[in-house]
């Protein structure tokens, strides 16, 4: 067996210029004629589409190297011009040695006191390890102090200007003669190699006078390959035509030239030879027209096929095409293990992964290759086998037909491309990749069904939901990669987020209210329940339960059931996501059980919310994650999330429309409240109209008032949002949802019950629209507040339609936004990337980047992986003094526990900011809704 | 044109527009002037001193010939560097953990040592507790160092990037209850990283000291000597054309609010170029006579005064008093990190911009580090969004670690880097390979695009290891 795996490397890559002699050299045709094909359709000798050249239809054979298609890679041949013309590309190359070297005797324009110096200076700059970069803006800067000398300090001729007319004429200025390509080139010729190189130039990979072409080189068939349609008809490619083009004109300038034809007209061809061989480098180029297709279309040249997004360099080099991969839409699966993900049988049958023969597992591959692609019977599922690797490399494709021969013929040092089965490690990616999280590895669950499945905690990572979305699979196909893709890319190794040093996976929306009806006020399971929820589990043990006293049955508590879970020396003290922020933390008594507290694997007390298990602000999940490593904590995941999700189904839920019912009271109670907030704004305004308002410092009056009124509106919005929630009680489904931090929060529910509040447009008031007014349901430049887009009523009570229309007013600014948004910062992560790709820690604790620059001496000061930070903190203290110094760490220190709780992404916010967020959130998901796609 | 840029460019050096004019009178470009060397600037009329001073604010670009560029260098004294004295002084409790991880042999950040100490300052706690307390910091400690070979720049960039799809576009934001206007959210993360020269709206945050902190009427008093006054903000200006001159008549309620008196005014005026010695008093009222009988110079005169400055700092377009914890300090909208520092009253030492190239500038590129760490932690912080430090610190880091503020881009770091393929690859595709070619320019491979793109392993994470184990055959066995 040969040795897989890379075992050379490309150390280098040099570039340079081609020599005409080369390109010359290395032609395996000349071409002379403009025509492709016969009218046979063969090829004609000498022409674009010389078979010397390589050969791009099956069954021909190369005549230089004699190999069939995709075997023969193609080979160069060249055209020679009749005259010399311009390679775009150096223009302004050519254009600063010609500024900066003698018109006559060629030499830089600089004594040689001043070359040498610059010489020492270049030599001490690549000393120390300059770039090329910093090499180019030195030369350039040489060139410039060369150029505009009046007399040459060697040859004492006098310089004439030179001009260049875009894009490839130059000029005298003086007498406004045309420089001709040819005398450019004469011009190049004569500067000294020394010279070239005190320019930042290397003379033996590009003579400066190589820049005027005299032979063009012609691309190999195999880069331009003809496309046959099917009425029959050919299509060549853009380059070809191109090429076409100068031969043509290359043929009638010879002719001309040849027959002495006047100079007008041989300098009218050269120039539109010139044309020609510009656009075939770039058929970009300022100051000139693009040439196009008969259609209209401009062609596709040289410079076009490596730039940009669709160009080689980033579609095809940057990023590359793979086979044994797969795409289809996601569906969730709560019983799936974090770590695996479920796959269509269909899919299972196409994607493979080789397996290479030896005399222990012969026997096993022989009878999976007899089963053929196609195993029947169909259920249960087993692997099959689609193609087969002889040891000489020949592939043989396994039918359903020839499988029982195939089999009989396996040999060791076969390899054999089995079908998927459970538990094979696939890497599993929803675009856009963000980050590292986007792409892990799952191991395979070969289900039915059409969708991939996965855990609905692995959701947050991805990004992804489940309104249409799709996802890509790629198997692996090496055991390093695979072995890679375990101990680096699996789910499980993934929990804790570089970005913030939490989990990002964990439990979410249901979960969370399973977790609160689980735990909150500890609620009793009796036996039929208690077991109902724990089955799912797989290997536990069941406490002990307690009994009730009046009937004597056997009861498990909710605090008891969730214990189960824990490890068993687990401890931590939180507080949970319902903590009221009391003045005094009455702790374990807490009225509202939000007092976390969890020994020896026993929670003792305390609400398990979004605090405690949720994804991002978890502070359990975290802790086990940190401390007793990735395999317990996929475990705990799994177990935690069918726990509560079984606790939920237990208890039941639903949320309604009903749900946001307020009695007629509070509703009387919101709308006085309002009303009195609009009768202030209504007072502001007359104040601003009669101009007693008093003026803010810095603000002009106009802006005073708006400010007054935002104040005002917001308050309005606030105060029926507290008024509303006061009615609606812990018990409101929706309420429990916002309160345990499962979906939703309370202002969406007190815009949903209580007043939608002040639309706005760039944070200021609706003010656009009609002259002096937002609709013509308004009196011209009133003030007031519905008149400038407050909303009154709540979702729930309906909006009036002046306000329906300032909503989607509101809402529309929030499409746009997102819409640009996207793109911004995707592109502000390609360059982020793209800068810092390159940097890595080494042993010695610094970070550099690839060439050994020193970024930082201690990566983040002190040398700490983010991941396995605590909330960006090197070590957890508390977790420090209760492993030093007990449970009694906080009375030993004489310290008030502040809050302990962990918290992540959710720092204090500026109210009006948190609506403008809200509202603009509740548009994105809109906006997947009628994409159907979410992407 | 090329006069208009140049002059463009002097005065971007702080050089004053007159002395420019004056340069541009014989030399039309930078290289030009710089070239020229000090004596020949003063033979053109220009002080020595101010000779000198141009010569070095135009030194900052390599100056044309390496004489030239001597010469300079020996122009600019290097000002002795101030000792930096007042470190943070390490307290007892923490000198004593310290002493005590040494003799362990323990090295912890001194963050660490500094957090334990805070929590225990309460407490008496025996030299062996304390010994625990180090060792067990120590264990914690070392689990959580990064590995080797970690790909921490991809790290950094994603931690970054991706919670940029969930920022605000949004760019009102009023600082505090100041009412300063500041771009937040998404457009200033961006500016950041491209270090523009000046941030779309720049702003000061400067905390006074003394009575300034405590009396707000001297904190006002202050905050008329940040604030820019101009002669429209303080007075009208009237064209008396029969008598061929500009009639100014302040308004003196503006006048006290800014603190300006009538003297001052006239002497300021008397500053302005154009109308230099031909301001006088009269009355309420300041007039100023034209030298020559000719409308164009009215209408110059006019102009001139209009715009001129009668107060404040250059750039600083508002000052707004605010109070936080008992004491005054003032916000600005418009940024002069150099001449704020100099005002009497402010609180030098924590006196802070959002224009990061200015405290580059003035303060080093130390500071510069600080500052974009600051502002790109308080733009994410204000989104809402975590962040871990290390990673701002790490882009922070890459952006000066050459000594001047790189942009994250095209003309900054991503323009520099030491590969072609990699350049190519990134934007300006064709230029990069012509260029390369044409200096026959080797590429080393060294990179992660180069490698990704000739289909190698890169050399980080688990590609950094140039380990192979080969199997032993059959036949090899014993």
């Amino acid at each position: 067996m040969t040795v897989r795996g890379i075992t050379k490397r490309i150390g280098s890559i040099k570039f340079s210029c081609v020599s005409p002699e080369e390109i010359r050299k290395m032609s395996a045709t000349k071409v002379i004629t403009a025509d492709t094909y016969d009218e046979e359709g063969y090829p004609i000798e000498m022409g674009l589409m010389d078979p010397h050249m390589g050969v791009i239809e099956p069954g021909l054979r190369c005549k230089t190297c004699g190999c069939k298609v995709d075997e023969c890679p193609g080979h160069f041949g060249h055209i020679d011009l009749a005259l010399p013309v311009i390679h775009v590309g150096f223009i302004k190359d050519i254009k600063m040695l010609l500024e900066s070297t003698c018109c006559k005797c060629g030499r830089l324009m600089l004594s040689e006191d001043q070359i040498q110096a610059r010489r020492e200076s270049m030599e001490r700059m690549e000393e120390l390890g300059g770039g090329t970069i910093e090499v180019k803006n030195f030369s350039k800067e040489t060139a410039k102090d060369a150029s505009g000398k009046g007399v040459c300090p060697y040859c004492g001729a006098e310089q004439i200007k030179i001009k260049l007319d875009k894009p490839t004429t130059f000029r005298e200025i003086e007498d406004n003669h045309k420089l001709t390509p040819k005398e450019v080139r004469e011009r190049l010729e004569r500067i000294p190699d020394e010279d070239l190189v005190t320019l930042g130039i290397e003379p033996s990979t590009c003579r400066p006078e190589w820049m005027v072409l005299t032979a063009l080189a012609v691309p190999p068939v195999t880069v331009r390959p003809s496309i046959t349609l099917d009425s029959g008809d050919r299509s060549e490619d853009d380059l070809t035509h191109k090429l076409v083009d100068v031969l043509r004109i290359n043929q009638r300038l010879r002719e001309n030239r040849d027959a002495g034809a006047p100079q007008l007209i041989v300098e009218d061809l050269w120039e539109l030879l010139q044309y020609h061989v510009t656009t075939y480098f770039d058929n970009q180029t300022s100051g000139i027209p693009p040439a196009r297709h008969r259609s209209g279309r401009p062609l596709k040249t040289l410079a076009q096929r490596l730039k940009g997004k669709e160009g080689r360099f980033r579609s095809n080099l940057s990023g590359k095409r793979v086979n044994f991969s797969a795409r289809t839409v996601i569906s969730p699966d709560p019983l799936l293990s974090i770590n695996e993900v479920g796959v269509p049988v269909i899919a299972a049958r196409e994607l493979t992964v080789p397996v290479h023969v030896n005399e222990h597992n012969i026997e096993k591959i022989r009878e999976m290759v007899a089963r053929g692609p196609t195993p029947v019977p169909e259920r249960p599922y087993v692997p099959g086998v689609n193609y087969v690797i002889r040891s000489d490399g020949r592939r043989i494709r396994v039918t359903d037909r020839n499988a029982a021969d195939v089999a009989e013929g396996i040999d060791i040092d076969y390899t054999v491309e089995r079908q998927l089965v459970d538990g094979d490690v696939v890497l599993f990616n929803r675009q856009p990749s963000l980050h590292r999280m986007s792409m892990m590895a799952h191991r395979v669950r070969i289900m039915e069904g059409r969708t991939f499945r996965f855990n609905l905690t692995d959701c947050p990572p991805y990004n992804a939901d489940f309104d249409g979305d799709e996802m890509n699979l790629h198997v692996l196909q090496s055991d390093e990669a695979r072995a890679e893709a375990r101990i680096l890319m699996q789910v499980q190794e993934n929990i804790l987020s570089p970005r913030y040093g939490g989990p990002i996976i964990g439990a979410i929306h249901d979960h969370i209210t399973g977790a609160y009806f689980l735990t909150h006020n500890n609620p009793r399971f009796d036996r039929f329940q208690a077991m109902n929820i724990l089955f799912k589990l797989g290997d536990i043990e069941v406490p002990e339960p307690y009994i009730d006293e009046a009937t004597g049955e056997p009861y498990w508590t909710g605090k008891q059931l969730f214990s189960i879970i824990l490890p068993k020396d687990f401890r931590t003290t939180f507080k949970a996501n319902i903590c009221q922020n009391c003045k005094v933390c009455q702790k374990e008594n807490c009225e509202y059980d939000a007092y976390v507290k969890i020994r020896d694997g026993q929670l003792l007390c305390g609400t398990i919310d979004v605090k405690g298990i949720g994804n991002s602000k978890g502070k359990i999940l975290d802790r086990i994650a940190r401390d007793y490593g990735s395999a317990r904590a996929a475990q705990f995941i799994n177990q935690v999330t069918r726990l509560v999700l079984g606790a939920l189904m237990n208890h039941g839920f639903s949320t309604g429309i009903g749900d946001e019912d307020i009695p007629e009271e509070a509703a009387l109670q919101i709308r006085n409240n309002t009303q009195d907030c609009i009768d202030k704004v209504t007072e502001l305004v007359e104040s601003y109209q009669d101009g007693t308002l008093e003026q803010m410092p810095g603000r002009s009056l106009r802006e005073t008032l708006e400010v007054s009124v935002m104040g005002v509106l917001g308050n309005a919005r606030d105060e029926a949002g507290k008024i509303a929630g006061k009615h609606l009680g812990m018990n409101n489904p929706a309420v429990i949802m916002a309160k345990a931090g499962a979906r939703g929060s309370m202002l969406n529910l007190s815009q949903m019950a209580g007043c939608v509040g002040q639309q706005a447009v760039r944070g200021e008031r609706l003010s656009r629209g009609y002259w002096n007014r937002t609709l013509p349901h308004f009196e011209k430049g009133d003030l007031g507040a519905y008149a400038r887009g407050f909303c009154s009523n709540s979702y729930k009570s309906g909006l009036s339609p002046t306000e329906f229309f300032f909503h989607a007013m509101g809402g529309r600014e929030g499409l746009v936004d997102t819409a640009v948004r996207t793109s911004r910062s995707g592109y502000m992560q390609r360059r982020l990337v793209s800068a810092l790709e390159d940097l890595k820690l080494t042993s010695d604790g610094t970070v550099r980047n690839t060439i050994g620059t020193v970024v930082q001496f201690k990566y983040g000061e002190d040398g700490v992986d983010p991941a396995r930070t605590v909330r960006g903190k090197a070590i957890d203290l508390d977790d420090l003094f209760a492993e030093v110094l007990g449970d009694q760490a906080d009375e030993l220190l004489h310290i008030d526990t502040k809050d302990v709780g962990g918290d992540y992404g959710s720092l204090e916010k500026d109210e009006m900011e948190y609506i403008e967020d809200e509202e603009s959130e509740e548009y994105d998901d809109l906006d997947m809704d009628f994409d159907g796609g979410g992407e | 044109m090329a006069r208009k840029d140049t002059m463009k460019a002097l005065i971007n050096r702080d050089v004053s527009e007159e002395t420019a004019a004056l340069l541009l009178t014989k030399y039309s470009s930078l290289s030009a002037i710089s070239a020229a060397g000090e004596e020949e600037l003063v033979e053109l009329g220009l002080m020595e001193e101010e000779a000198r001073s141009v010569l070095a604010k135009i030194g900052k670009r390599p100056a044309s010939s390496s004489k030239v560029k001597k010469e300079v260098e020996e122009v600019v004294p290097v000002e002795p560097m101030e000792e930096v004295t007042n470190f943070y002084q390490y307290n007892e409790g923490e000198l004593r953990l310290k002493a005590i991880a040494e003799r362990l042999e323990i090295r912890l950040p001194m963050k660490i040592i500094v957090d334990i100490a805070a929590r225990i300052k309460n407490a008496d706690l025996s030299d062996e507790i304390c010994e625990k307390l180090i060792t067990t910091a120590n264990r914690m400690y070392t689990a959580h160092l990064m590995d080797q070979n970690e790909s921490a720049g991809v790290m950094a960039a994603h931690s970054i990037g991706e919670p940029g799809t969930q920022m605000n576009m949004r760019t009102f934001h009023y600082a505090g209850v100041a009412n300063i206007n500041v771009t937040q959210g998404l457009p200033r993360l961006i500016e950041i990283v491209d270090a523009r020269r000046v941030p779309s709206t720049p702003s000061m945050n400067i905390p006074l000291t003394g009575t300034a902190a405590e009396d707000e009427n001297v904190a006002r008093y202050v905050a008329s000597n940040i604030e820019m006054t101009t002669l429209l903000d303080i007075a009208r200006v009237e064209t008396d054309i029969t008598n061929m001159r500009l009639i100014v008549t302040p308004d003196a309620r503006k006048m006290e609010a800014r603190g300006i008196d009538i003297d001052e005014l006239v002497d300021r005026l008397n500053k302005v170029k154009a109308v230099r010695g031909m301001v006088t008093k009269s009355g309420y009222d300041v007039v100023i006579n034209s030298d020559e009988p000719s409308y164009k110079k009215l209408q110059t005169m006019f102009d001139a005064i209009k715009g001129a400055k009668i107060k404040g700092i250059d750039n600083i377009t508002r000052a707004v008093l605010s109070k936080t914890e008992g004491s005054w300090k003032i916000v600005t909208e418009g940024s002069n990190l150099k001449e704020v520092l100099k005002v009497e009253g402010v609180d030098a030492d924590n006196v802070m911009t959002n224009s990061i190239l200015e405290v580059a500038d003035v303060l080093g590129i130390e500071a510069a580090r600080n500052s974009i760490i600051h502002e790109a932690m308080g733009t994410l912080g204000e989104a809402g969004l975590d962040v871990d430090i290390r990673h701002i610190m790490l882009v922070a880091d890459l952006m000066t670690n050459d000594g001047y503020v790189k942009a994250i881009g095209r003309h900054g770091v991503s323009g520099k880097k030491s590969s072609v393929l990699a350049r190519a690859a990134f934007e300006i595709t064709a230029a990069h390979l012509l260029h390369a070619a044409m200096v026959g320019e080797v590429d080393h491979l060294e990179g992660v695009t180069e490698n990704i793109i000739v289909g190698q392993p890169v050399t980080l994470g688990t590609g950094a290891v140039n380990l192979i184990y080969t199997p032993k055959k059959k036949g090899d066995e014993e």
